[in-house]
């Protein structure tokens, strides 16, 4: 339960932060999509269950917010939340590359998902402007700050659920 | 411990089932848009304060940041302005004497003022469109300031774009260079109409389209487009950019070409909303 409220309030400051603070430190024009790090970051760490949660948050708050109709945004975030969720086996907490493989992989993932719902069914083929455009430089901004923000949930996780010292046995039996 | 909930439910299955009500909301929201205007706005009632406050620090960063790179910059821009301003200030006495003119002239035709007869309200962009692909912000403004839907928005002298969301306190504005935006427009020279429609891959040069002129228009780079007459939504006589580029079609039968905006979209801080709604009911009426 923790876990759920934890990262819906940073998905709020994240929410809140991309479309108001982000909006003027554009890189090449494009903002990172600090949401879909949360979904990404939150299905990784905790299983498929809570990486849809987020994601059907992520997608909601965009839908209520911005899109004209609802239930598209929410579908992407949820599969990009459960595909990460589906990852959680390849995921230790010493690892660096998986997190940030998986941030770029949801970034592609959903900018395809998004041309292809929006922009291909609208007769505008060009697919590799768009790919080299708006999907490359958005991922590669997104993971710059993907990396901060995956080492503050790794630091709250282990703030709300402190790691149990487990004494060794070796050490017991010395004891007793 | 932590103790387990009884009944586990595989999320293969939860997916599957908030997949089906997603779809099922796509096509209820789409019929049925009004509907869900409470749903909208009490979320927005929640997370746009927030968005203001944090605003104001995103602009606050901007300006310093402006104010660091820019100073050169200034500088030379500075001489060349002054430059300008002396041989525009001998230039607007001569269009100051013409102005009188026309003014008389106007009287006598009894031809009303343009733009300047309509009602406008200043409003601040607080926040964007959270992706990249398309170009909609909100303003600070919502139906108790008198905002409607279809409402016509501009910055400077030139047009942004049109209210497409209301609530009570905040408007979501879809500007002209988004995808899906396109507006009739007519050349103020010519009056040749044309479609000019948002385009994200033109965007990147700073352009957007303009389509279906009439090949038999005589029409050449640097030309003002105006909305026009006929659109149902937007007033006409507002001025939407210069085009540039015009090219014959393949199929010789129209004329396309690239146009850019008067507004200038890299900046957008403070808006005008011209709070008259284009009434195209009775035209409707009459044409039935």
């Amino acid at each position: 339960m923790k876990r759920y409220i934890s990262m819906f309030l940073l998905l709020i400051v994240c929410f809140i932060l991309q479309t108001t603070l982000f909006q003027y430190l554009k890189i090449a024009s494009v903002i990172p999509n600090l949401i879909l790090v949360v979904t990404a970051i939150s299905g990784l760490m905790y299983g498929r269950r809570l990486g849809m949660f987020t994601g059907v948050m992520c997608g909601l708050l965009v839908d209520l917010l911005y899109a004209s109709v609802i239930g598209l945004n929410i579908m992407f975030y949820m599969i990009i939340g459960y595909a990460n969720g589906s990852a959680n086996k390849l995921y230790f907490k010493e690892d660096y590359m998986i997190p940030f493989a998986a941030i770029a992989a949801s970034d592609l993932i959903y900018g395809s998902l998004y041309y292809i719902c929006n922009f291909l069914l609208r007769g505008r083929l060009h697919f590799f402007f768009y790919f080299r455009s708006v999907m490359i430089p958005e991922m590669i901004y997104t993971l710059l700050i993907g990396i901060f923000i995956y080492l503050f949930v790794k630091w709250l996780d282990r703030w709300i659920d402190p790691p149990v010292e487990v004494p060794l046995k070796t050490k017991k039996s010395f004891e007793e | 411990m932590r103790k387990r909930t009884k009944i586990t439910i595989d999320p293969k299955y939860i997916l599957i089932f908030v997949a089906v009500i997603c779809i099922i909301m796509i096509v209820v929201s789409f019929r049925f848009e009004e509907k869900m205007t409470p749903v909208r706005s009490a979320v927005g009632s929640v997370v746009t304060p927030m968005q203001r406050g944090v605003n104001a620090i995103g602009t606050k960063i901007s300006d310093q940041m402006e104010y660091v790179t820019t100073v050169k910059k200034l500088v030379k821009e500075n001489n060349k302005l002054q430059k300008e301003l002396d041989e525009m200030s001998v230039e607007n006495k001569l269009l100051q004497q013409d102005k009188y003119e026309l003014q008389n002239f106007r009287e006598l035709y009894d031809l009303d003022e343009q733009y300047n007869g309509y009602p406008k309200v200043a409003a601040r962009v607080i926040s964007s469109n959270p992706d990249n692909w398309f170009n909609t912000f909100t303003i600070d403004k919502g139906s108790d300031d008198g905002i409607a839907v279809d409402m016509n928005v501009m910055a400077g002298d030139g047009l942004v774009g049109i209210v497409t969301k209301v609530s009570k306190s905040y408007a979501v504005v879809r500007s002209i260079i988004d995808d899906d935006s396109n507006i009739y427009g007519t050349f103020l020279k010519t009056d040749d109409s044309c479609i000019v429609s948002g385009n994200l891959q033109l965007m990147n040069e700073g352009v957007i389209e303009v389509s279906g002129v009439s090949n038999k228009a005589q029409v050449e780079d640097g030309y003002e487009v105006v909305t026009s007459q006929i659109s149902d939504k937007y007033l006409p006589g507002i001025l939407i950019g210069y085009a540039k580029d015009m090219q014959m079609d393949s199929s010789n039968l129209t004329q396309t070409g690239h146009l850019t905006p008067a507004a200038d979209f890299s900046g957008l801080d403070m808006v005008l909303v011209i709070t008259e709604v284009k009434n195209s009911k009775e035209l409707k009426e009459m044409l039935e």
